[in-house]
């Protein structure tokens, strides 16, 4: 029987800033349609991960396979080209540009050439489709300042439906949100798994996010220490390992 | 439960009356200085004149409004304006006197440009505060006029006053120059790649550097365009003058500001528009033409413009309230 090919796979990763060894030796697998956690308390290396595989920073050693194939990701271009898409915790939205221009922020469809005049015709309807996808309650030209904590991160999120990602990295995707939020990103997040979308989800609230995860992995200095199925393990389960690896 | 947030007609009126607010009191004030003075007030002569005037400090409200609108400021914008002038005036008076005059125009462009660009490097990538980095530029830029030259240069050709000097049909062709930069800058602004960047990087420049706009190179791009707008403004400021002098724009920095920040454009970076700066100055042009009509002295003009400036950033403040308390959903 055929090996299926992970969509991401991280062998040997280390990252070193100066002389602090913030991911020693990381080997991670994630498929498609399958909702990884990476748990574990402060400093125990989930952000670095992130931000490596996402572009913002480049890692020191190890190696990275998209799809079966080695690659080096050295920007966030690269990275969203690839189709990875991170939602990050502080959801990277400029809150007085508007919907639409938040969901295509950085990466506007534009029109004659080298002017780059920018294609908003287009860009509304595809906006617009991918927000009535997510029910969201939101209008392309409201200023995303007005839009509540939970519509809010479903702009984040519209960003990776509409760009096909094939990964989405959600940070803390929970955070500061109300139960009709929490639940609406639960909603979000089921939606991409039945589209085939891989999703990595870093989180403190694992309780939240349990109902959604396939796998767990509990990262501790750097290093993953456990992995458990969802099937395999509970919230108490995983608290206590946080806990005792913690202390 | 939130109600479903589509603005409907009133409320898009209401924001289009919030955003163009500085029109109406453009409107009233004309108004006013026609009641208090309708004979001299009221001309075609008088208006064009408004606007020729207004428009030697129009390209520096536009530099300084597109510096703001990142969220930074360019304190140097008029001391630009100075030494390109004064560069272009020098080579052309002085040092080679047979060049024809469109090689000083381009020189002053050129140089209005690279002082910006000095501006942008510090900003942009050696990541100087705005306010110190230009500060320091204003000092040096303020200081290598006067080694240049103190004092005024008064033989130049013609064609090199032109831009300042020149009509066409009884107008002023730096009229024709400013409306057009303006027009130009607001479809930049408003219907380009580079202008949502100019306001990302405005609003959230961590926000803007995680989406992959590079937030240095839209800073560079910005100052090195206010330091060509300066360039401009000292282009027509000379042919206004009709000689280069080291006191070209001083002091018109704080009218620069006072100007973009009448026309709502935000300290705070992110928002503002083009047409409101230009909606600045014209209110400016209004005020100085009014009270110079009215007889009251320079010294008192300068410390109404002052407190016009304290006044627009309250009035600023509390549009920004207005708006907000408008489009927030009930």
């Amino acid at each position: 029987m055929q090996e299926k090919i992970p969509l991401l796979r991280t062998v040997n990763l280390h990252k070193w800033y100066g002389k602090i060894h913030a991911l020693r030796g990381v080997n991670i697998d994630v498929y498609p349609g399958e909702v990884l956690a990476l748990i574990g308390d402060n400093g125990a290396g989930k952000s670095t991960f992130v931000k490596i595989i996402s572009g913002v920073e480049k890692k020191t050693a190890g190696q990275i396979f998209w799809k079966g194939k080695e690659i080096e990701i050295s920007s966030i271009e690269q990275a969203r080209n690839l189709g990875i898409e991170t939602v990050y915790q502080e959801q990277a939205l400029a809150p007085q540009l508007t919907v639409l221009q938040n969901i295509f922020l950085g990466r506007p469809w534009t029109k004659f050439g080298p002017l780059k005049v920018l294609d908003n015709k287009r860009m509304a309807q595809a906006a617009r489709r991918v927000i009535d996808e997510l029910g969201l309650n939101v209008q392309v030209d409201q200023e995303v300042r007005f839009c509540s904590g939970g519509e809010q991160q479903g702009v984040a999120v519209a960003r990776a439906l509409l760009f096909k990602a094939g990964l989405v990295i959600l940070d803390e995707p929970t955070r500061a949100l109300s139960a009709t939020g929490v639940e609406r990103i639960l909603e979000f997040i089921r939606g991409l798994k039945k589209q085939g979308i891989a999703v990595i989800i870093i989180s403190h609230v694992f309780p939240q996010i349990f109902p959604v995860t396939d796998r767990f992995m509990v990262l501790s200095r750097g290093e993953v220490i456990v992995e458990k199925k969802a099937e395999e393990t509970s919230s108490e389960d995983l608290t206590r390992i946080v806990i005792e690896k913690t202390v | 439960m939130r109600l479903k947030m589509k603005p409907r007609v009133n409320t898009r009126v209401k924001v289009f009356i919030v955003d163009n607010f500085i029109w109406f009191i453009n409107a009233g004030l004309y108004i006013l200085f026609m009641i208090l003075n309708s004979r001299g007030f009221m001309t075609l002569h008088n208006v064009e004149f408004i606007l020729y005037v207004s428009s030697m400090l129009g390209f520096l409200v536009l530099g300084e409004a597109l510096v703001m609108i990142t969220g930074g400021m360019d304190l140097s914008l008029a001391q630009n304006a100075g030494l390109s002038a004064m560069v272009g005036g020098f080579i052309l008076g002085v040092m080679a006197p047979n060049l024809p005059g469109w090689i000083g125009v381009l020189i002053v462009l050129i140089a209005g440009t690279v002082f910006g660009t000095v501006n942008g490097i510090l900003v942009g990538k050696l990541k100087y505060n705005a306010f110190l980095a230009t500060l320091g530029t204003f000092i040096a830029f303020d200081w290598a006029t006067f080694w240049i030259r103190r004092g005024a240069i008064v033989r130049l050709p013609a064609s090199f006053l032109a831009p300042g000097s020149a009509t066409v049909g009884g107008i002023h062709i730096a009229i024709f120059l400013f409306l057009f930069m303006a027009l130009v800058l607001h479809l930049l602004l408003r219907y380009t790649q580079f202008g949502v960047g100019v306001y990302a990087v405005g609003d959230n420049p961590k926000a803007a550097a995680m989406m992959g706009i590079n937030v240095g190179n839209i800073l560079v791009w910005t100052f090195t365009l206010g330091g060509f707008l300066a360039g401009f403004s000292g282009l027509l400021y000379l042919g206004y003058i009709g000689a280069v002098t080291s006191l070209i724009a001083q002091n018109k920095i704080f009218e620069a500001f006072a100007g973009a920040v009448l026309g709502g454009i935000s300290l705070r970076g992110g928002r503002g528009s083009i047409m409101g700066a230009l909606g600045g100055v014209l209110l400016l042009g209004i005020l100085d033409a009014g009270l110079t009509m009215l007889d009251i002295s320079p010294e008192i003009r300068g410390v109404l413009t002052g407190i016009v400036l304290l006044v627009a950033v309250m009035i600023n403040m509390a549009i920004s309230r207005l708006r907000d308390r408008i489009l927030m959903p009930h």
